[in-house]
């Protein structure tokens, strides 16, 4: 039972935790915003007419989808010294992060692309936009809009996913739980403490998801 | 030298095959009892009972907002604790379809619950497609298993490379194994969201 | 040289699949004419105006619009279609800009007017469409008439020399008609050249020059209004007015 479960080691351990938590947070907000460029290029390439952009986008979207993360992130952990990169362990995890999140995201903004509506595109052909004024000033901004929430979604999904990245030894929170549970045999202390941390990061996630779906409720259309 | 790789690596396909058969049938297991679980909570949840579907409503939170791989530490080290003795294999289970699967149900049979007049197949029809998708998220997180010592097909991966170095190709492999398993799931779930789009009619893209 | 309009179809044909959709058809608008164009759904007549700025392309034949070749590689169709305006069927307004900035959106970025001498023409455009009081209304705040005449503003900011209507008031309530077709009365009235696919006899009466009836993807017939609406030449012509006369 859990009759000595100690509040004094994990109070001990706390700076550990701290720097853990610090660490899983600005790793996983890189890890996104490089998500977020690969999937913004996936999504380009995938929304041409020709296959010679299409095929190879549509083949890394579902080879991604397909496979787990952890087989991922041994591939290029093992994988990237071999082809002579040697980089360090937090790299390759922000690495495969992007790379992972990329192919999600690439469909979340494709999919908000397709939701706008024909006439508004051919509205602005019309008047005599060019591709990149469309884009920029009638399509990006109103599927800016439908992606925000599932984008969130993915934010959520991205950071319990960097747990993953303790199996490589990158000082992560979940890495912090471990030291604690093998240092002291502590496994309960360990990794209920980093639970915890992780469920506060999901609620302010999740807290951001109302916030933003109530800020775009009121904004603008209301269609 | 990639040939000696080559060879070294075809000898450890029983090994392979051990791991893709764990995977296999630790992801089915997982599968039956997370969907029986799910639709047991699911229905709970939407019995009308106040207190039982909010204890609910936050038992789905902690799984969804918590890691997987801290999921199996937790069951893996404590349960011990309470005197629960597990091996790594049913520990496996347990933690795989308290994954993602019920949550899915919850929400799906919560919809379902809303429309009151639509019938069951109906309801099956709204639940199927991303109950589909869970099962692919639920294979591809039985990967992680291997961290508590399992061997399944990631397992012999991280075993194999030690031997052959040449992680490009084994985890390349490795992830050949996981598509086959994942990708018929994945087009069979497109497939059902497709049909289910062209009942509602709506504009297929 | 020849005269050429300033719409000017030279037997232009165009396929969807193995459906000819546009049979050969010869039309020219004069610069400042009214061409009210009217057939049964599935006439292609909508098809018809479409091709004029390059929302479909065409097969074969001459198509020349301001002088300049549709669909021809040295053609730039972007600068032509700032001269040619289009308003749709369902309006088609930008959900996420307001009435204003939905007038002034084209103007400032294509046309590179300064944003506040675009902003002052367009309320004045505003005005003109009896909205001065809705110019800071999103589209999902105003009904469809208002909406409609908001695209009419939208179109009318570019300044210009072309006009189509792709049935502006069929998705309207019919107390909303009206409001529109004044609005394209006054478009009118002022010398705007304008193609316009409708069945609104009244507004054809009032301010065509001429009435072009399609079906089955051909002009059958082509006169005034007073020759068309009164002596119909064709059998379908006639069955197609008998049928819109019955409601």
């Amino acid at each position: 039972m859990l009759e000595n479960f100690s509040f004094r080691t994990i109070v001990e351990y706390l700076p550990l935790f701290g720097q853990g938590l610090v660490t899983t947070v600005w790793l996983s907000a890189l890890s996104f915003v490089g998500a977020l460029i690969v999937g913004i290029v996936l999504c380009a390439m995938n929304l041409q007419r020709g296959w010679l952009f299409r095929a190879p986008a549509k083949a890394y979207i579902d080879a991604v989808r397909a496979t787990p993360l952890l087989a991922q992130l041994y591939f290029l952990y093992f994988g990237l010294p071999r082809l002579g990169f040697v980089l360090p362990e937090l790299v390759v995890g922000i690495i495969a992060l992007s790379l992972n999140s990329g192919a999600y995201i690439a469909e979340i903004i494709r999919a908000g692309i397709l939701s706008i509506p024909r006439g508004q595109v051919e509205a602005s052909v019309a008047s005599g936009m060019t591709y990149v004024q469309r884009m920029r000033l009638v399509v990006l901004p109103q599927a800016f809009k439908v992606t925000i929430p599932p984008l969130l979604g993915q934010a959520i999904v991205l950071v319990k996913d960097s747990a993953l990245l303790s199996l490589i030894s990158v000082a992560e929170l979940t890495r912090a739980g471990q030291l604690l549970a093998s240092d002291r045999f502590m496994p309960a202390e360990g990794f209920l403490t980093i639970a915890a941390f992780y469920l506060l990061l999901y609620y302010c996630i999740k807290g951001l998801a109302v916030l933003s779906s109530r800020w775009l409720g009121t904004a603008g259309a209301r269609a | 030298m990639i040939w000696h790789q080559f060879l070294s690596l075809a000898g450890s396909y029983p090994l392979a095959l051990r791991g893709l058969g764990m995977t296999v049938v630790l992801s089915l297991i997982s599968l039956v009892l997370g969907t029986l679980l799910g639709f047991g909570l699911g229905i709970l949840r939407t019995g009308g009972n106040r207190l039982i579907s909010i204890i609910i409503g936050a038992w789905v939170d902690l799984i969804r907002g918590t890691p997987f791989l801290v999921q199996i530490f937790l069951i893996f080290f404590i349960l011990p604790e309470f005197g629960i003795e597990l091996d790594a294999f049913t520990a496996g289970i347990r933690s795989v379809p308290t994954g993602q699967v019920e949550a899915a149900l919850a929400s799906g049979l919560s919809r379902w619950q809303r429309m009151r007049q639509v019938v069951l197949p109906q309801a099956m029809r709204i639940v199927l497609p991303p109950l589909v998708g869970q099962y692919v998220l639920l294979i591809k997180d039985s990967s992680v298993v291997s961290a508590i010592g399992l061997t399944d097909l990631t397992r012999v991966g991280w075993l194999v490379v030690q031997r052959v170095p040449n992680g490009l190709l084994v985890f390349f492999l490795v992830g050949v194994g996981y598509f086959i398993v994942c990708y018929p799931l994945i087009m069979l779930a497109r497939r059902l969201e497709r049909r289910i789009g062209a009942a509602h009619g709506e504009v297929q893209l | 040289m020849t005269k050429t309009g300033m719409i000017d179809f030279r037997g232009v044909n165009k396929w969807f699949g193995a459906l000819n959709v546009l049979k050969d058809i010869t039309l020219s608008v004069e610069p400042r004419e009214v061409v009210v164009v009217c057939g049964p759904s599935g006439s292609g007549k909508s098809t018809l105006i479409r091709c004029v700025n390059g929302l479909e392309t065409i097969k074969d034949g001459n198509l020349i619009v301001d002088g300049q070749r549709v669909g021809d590689p040295a053609t730039n169709m972007t600068s032509l279609r700032t001269e040619i305006g289009f308003v749709f069927q369902s309006f088609n307004l930008y959900p996420h800009k307001t009435a204003l900035e939905n007038v002034t959106l084209a103007p400032i970025h294509v046309r590179k007017i300064p944003r506040a001498e675009a902003e002052k023409a367009g309320r004045e455009l505003l005005a003109k469409v009896g909205l001065a009081d809705k110019v800071n209304a999103y589209p999902a705040q105003l009904s469809g008439g208002q909406q409609q005449r908001v695209a009419i503003a939208r179109c009318l900011g570019m300044r210009p020399k072309i006009m189509l209507f792709d049935e502006p008031t069929s998705a309207l309530d019919p107390e909303m008609i009206s409001e529109v077709l004044d609005v394209m009365v006054a478009v009118a009235e002022e010398g705007m050249t304008m193609m316009v696919v409708t069945h609104e006899m009244g507004f054809a009466r009032k301010v065509a020059q001429r009435v072009v009836f399609m079906d089955a993807g051909a002009i059958v017939e082509s006169g005034t209004p007073d020759e068309f609406f009164s002596h119909p030449r064709t059998d379908r012509s006639r069955a197609f007015l008998s049928k819109i006369l019955r409601h």
